[in-house]
């Protein structure tokens, strides 16, 4: 029974973490927490669903177009909406994300309404594994798959390209990273690009388990959030991890604490380990130097 | 007389030995200069003595107060002032109102006088910004009052900072390499000024000097650490002509 | 001493000052006038933007001032709500001191939020402060013989000294009680406290080295922004006549934030102009067919685009202008 929770905990906590990376990825480079990561993720998923559905392609290539367009979708809004803000106050980025998230939730049901669509998987029919004893759904399994697979292409990403470096230079120190000619701008737009493209991932790995309306990812977004926190946001394993605990303590305290309190007690156990480690599980303090 | 005892003050960075039983004395009245070559470890020591830093091992004490146990804001309560190396004003105010919050601890009404702006209230912002008149005025940067902190040259920040130490009644001052940023003049200025400060209030002052003809006209007595250890420590005269103090600083001395 | 102070003391010029006090005057009067000249749901617009102005005004100390952001106001606005409500409800207080006792309630609360958050910073401690406005309504639902629970609270009019408060007499107690917090919140601004948070916000090590103890100075902007927020929302309570713990949620609370940035953060003509914004501007796009949300929408990102010091950064900027 307990490992039935853990394994349907890990699963939940893997759509989050897919969420999660998207934000960390957008954070770590350019200080911005990007409230309106799900909202682009879910305009993603229904631009792959259209593909499908309205232009009859099949699922691997709707999907890949569909992931570019994310990563289009990504560098587009760094360009309009945050590129201007750069320099400025992060909480006037934060609120313009969330100006963001209600305009594109808006744009979503102008063109595709608010019903509920079901979206494909082409794991749905496949049987589930058997592992220990427990039944595991190969979407499960593909998820904390790609999520792994993700993270180790980011990280190698970031320490072995020269672009890779040069969003860590610039996410380190501006003014130095300008001087060693790093265009901050052009790596705002990578870093938002590539937030966009792993979003647009994670919706279309989380369509086929919740439906695909426009409320698909506003749930997942703080759950992401608060993942993400509990992990520590300055790595990628971090986020990965602490949104895979999220999922599994949920579940457990929703099973043998309380169903209506399991939220809240969630999140008081994350009040209580940023009280003794307030950057995180995995994160790792900034120093200062005095 | 006030003393600030530095007692066999260690401290470990993880593997990093930043200092290592470092231990000398710094009397009010009397003005020391601190020196060595980079990455000695004299940024760590003024944190230590600040309370930023806690010591591995080790006091600080002040007259018998054990200053390192305290909390930053504790050991700035007791009397030590500090200008950093890189002073952190607050941007979107003006030189005078950063100065006014330097005045902090010498106002003392409470919150709920402060939200009904009660007469003593007005009568004790009166005082503190006459404080800070006087205060502008002795540093010569009175005509910047009511610049805005963000358009100040590097060298005026600094002065601001130990404007605010001198807003603090303070009994010890440490300086992290206060004359960076400033011209000849102002160099000139700003040691007639510490000079001042010594005579009229005995003030002891512990400075963080790179410019050595500065720190051996101003100061009584020079401390040199070097990689963390305390390797001189007297006169200037006598400790700029150590071997020690020259080898730390030029690599190995040649044999004459 | 003093000769010297007098010539160095920075001259506030006197046109600025009067002027700004004739717009403020000017306002007043609109302000006490409006029953006369507003319908009732006109009425009612303009008492919830005065009520939100007083979330503002809390929540700016908070934000704009201390640098700490909060994701749990909404909360202790429902707070507030609830404490007044039953107060006065159940336990038959008088409508003003079930007010003030629940304020100050709410305010231990925002105190006790503050403490785990004292070592968070960002986004972090927007995590927190949103795991403990999630707690709190928690509470409130599930709390059912207290709270009513999901069912909600239906109020009736509240009396003060036995005299029936109508909705006109509720505008003019939430007018005064805006009037008292703004003389407040700008006396704060102008004294020690203002002044130690903002070195707070700016560098802790500062803070220190000044002898503040931002702790301390941390757990009294909270505590202050809470009982701004409950107090309003002891006041919303009586305006609705219902209310439910849904509408206390984390959206309100983005709200909230949202609103002390579009207006502008770090002043207080920003918290007025914020909760106008945020009222009335959704009125005005109520007409727009099938998007309305979409054009706020686009309206917060243009502003913040636009002007990221926010709509009273506009505002000086323009009277700026027209003074040269």
């Amino acid at each position: 029974m307990i490992a039935n929770l853990i394994v349907g905990g890990l699963a939940a906590g893997c759509l989050y973490a897919m969420v999660g990376i998207a934000i960390v990825i957008v954070l770590n480079i350019t200080d911005i927490a990007n409230f309106a990561q799900g909202e682009m993720a879910m305009v993603t998923t229904f631009f792959a669903y259209w593909l499908m559905d309205g232009v009859g392609l099949p699922w691997w290539q709707a999907v890949s177009i569909a992931i570019v367009f994310g990563l289009v979708q990504g560098i587009v809004i760094q360009q309009v909406v945050i590129r201007p803000l750069i320099g400025g106050p992060v909480l006037s980025a934060i609120i313009a994300t969330l100006g963001l998230n209600v305009v594109l939730n808006s744009l979503a049901g102008l063109i595709w309404g608010h019903q509920t669509y079901t979206f494909p998987s082409p794991f749905a029919f496949s049987p589930p594994f058997l592992i220990g004893g427990v039944h595991v759904s190969v979407d499960s399994v593909v998820n904390i798959a790609v999520g792994l697979v993700i993270i180790i292409c980011m990280t190698l990403f970031l320490r072995f390209t020269w672009t890779g470096l040069s969003l860590r230079a610039a996410s380190q120190n501006q003014t130095v990273a300008r001087l060693m000619g790093v265009s901050i701008t052009k790596s705002s737009a990578i870093a938002w690009g590539l937030g966009g493209l792993v979003g647009g991932i994670a919706g279309i790995l989380v369509a086929p388990s919740l439906f695909l309306d426009t409320n698909l990812m506003s749930a997942l977004l703080i759950k992401a959030f608060a993942g993400g926190v509990l992990g520590g946001l300055n790595s990628l394993i971090g986020v990965f991890f602490g949104c895979l605990a999220l999922g599994v303590a949920e579940n457990l305290t929703g099973a043998y604490l309380s169903p209506s309190f399991a939220d809240a007690i969630t999140f008081i156990i994350i009040i209580a380990v940023l009280t003794l480690r307030p950057e995180g599980i995995f994160g790792r303090v900034k120093v200062r130097k005095a | 007389m006030t003393r600030l005892v530095i007692e066999d003050v260690s401290v470990d960075f993880g593997g990093i030995h930043a200092l290592k039983d470092v231990a000398f004395s710094l009397e009010s009245g009397s003005i020391v200069g601190l020196i060595g070559p980079n990455g000695a470890g004299k940024s760590t020591l003024l944190n230590c003595i600040s309370g930023i830093t806690r010591p591995s091992r080790g006091r600080v004490q002040l007259d018998g107060t054990v200053l390192s146990a305290m909390s930053a804001a504790a050991v700035a309560r007791h009397g030590i002032g500090r200008v950093f190396q890189h002073p952190e004003l607050v941007a979107d105010l003006s030189v005078h109102d950063n100065l006014l919050i330097a005045c902090h601890r010498s106002l003392d009404y409470g919150l709920v006088s402060e939200l009904l702006r009660l007469p003593s209230v007005r009568q004790q912002e009166r005082a503190a910004a006459d404080k800070v008149a006087s205060v502008l005025s002795r540093l010569g940067i009175a005509d910047s009052a009511g610049t805005s902190v963000r358009s100040l040259p590097y060298g005026h920040r600094k002065l601001l900072d130990l404007g605010r130490a001198l807003l603090m009644d303070i009994r010890f001052l440490l300086l992290d390499e206060p004359i960076a940023g400033l011209n000849d003049s102002e160099i000139a200025r700003l040691g007639e000024i510490l000079l001042g400060l010594r005579k009229e209030f005995g003030l002891g002052i512990l400075v963080v000097e790179h410019n050595m003809p500065f720190v051996s006209r101003l100061c009584d007595r020079l401390v040199v650490l070097d990689l963390g250890q305390l390797i001189a420590n007297g006169p200037p005269a006598a400790v700029l002509s150590d071997a020690r103090v020259m080898s730390s600083y030029l690599g190995e001395v040649a044999d004459a | 001493m003093s000769a010297a102070a007098d010539i160095i003391r920075v001259p506030k010029a006197p046109t600025s000052w009067s002027w700004g006090a004739a717009l403020v005057g000017l306002c007043f009067l609109l302000a006490c006038a409006a029953p006369f000249g507003l319908n009732g749901y006109g009425l009612y617009l303009l008492t919830l933007t005065e009520i939100f102005a007083l979330v503002a005004l809390g929540l700016n100390l908070l934000t704009g001032y201390a640098g700490q952001i909060s994701l749990c106001h909404a909360s202790f606005f429902g707070v507030g709500a609830y404490a007044t409500a039953i107060l006065t409800q159940k336990a038959g207080l008088p409508y003003l001191l079930s007010l003030v006792a629940g304020a100050l309630f709410t305010t231990a609360i925002g105190a006790l939020v503050a403490l785990p958050a004292l070592r968070l910073k960002n986004i972090y401690l927007a995590i927190a402060t949103l795991g403990f406005g999630v707690v709190l309504q928690k509470i409130i639902f599930e709390w059912r013989s207290l709270t009513g629970g999901g069912g909600g609270l239906a109020l009736t009019a509240p009396q003060i000294a036995g005299y029936e408060l109508g909705a006109t007499g509720l505008y003019y107690l939430t007018l005064a009680f805006l009037t008292v917090g703004l003389f407040g919140a700008w006396n704060v601004s102008r004294g020690r406290t203002g002044r130690a948070l903002l070195v707070i916000k700016e560098s802790e090590i500062a803070a220190g080295s000044l002898g503040i103890n931002a702790a301390r100075y941390k757990v009294t902007a909270f505590a202050v922004s809470a009982f701004y927020a409950a107090i309003a929302g002891g006041l919303f309570a009586y305006l609705v006549r219902y209310i439910n713990p849904e509408s206390f949620s984390v959206g309100l609370s983005i709200s909230f934030l949202s609103m002390v940035v579009i207006g502008g953060l770090g002043t207080i003509g920003g918290s007025i102009l914020g909760a106008v914004f945020y009222v009335i501007v959704p009125e005005l796009l109520r007409g727009i067919k099938d998007a309305p949300g979409l054009v706020f929408g686009l309206l917060l990102v243009t502003v913040m685009v636009f002007m990221p010091q926010g709509l009273w950064g506009m505002v000086r900027r323009l009277a700026r202008r027209s003074a040269r």
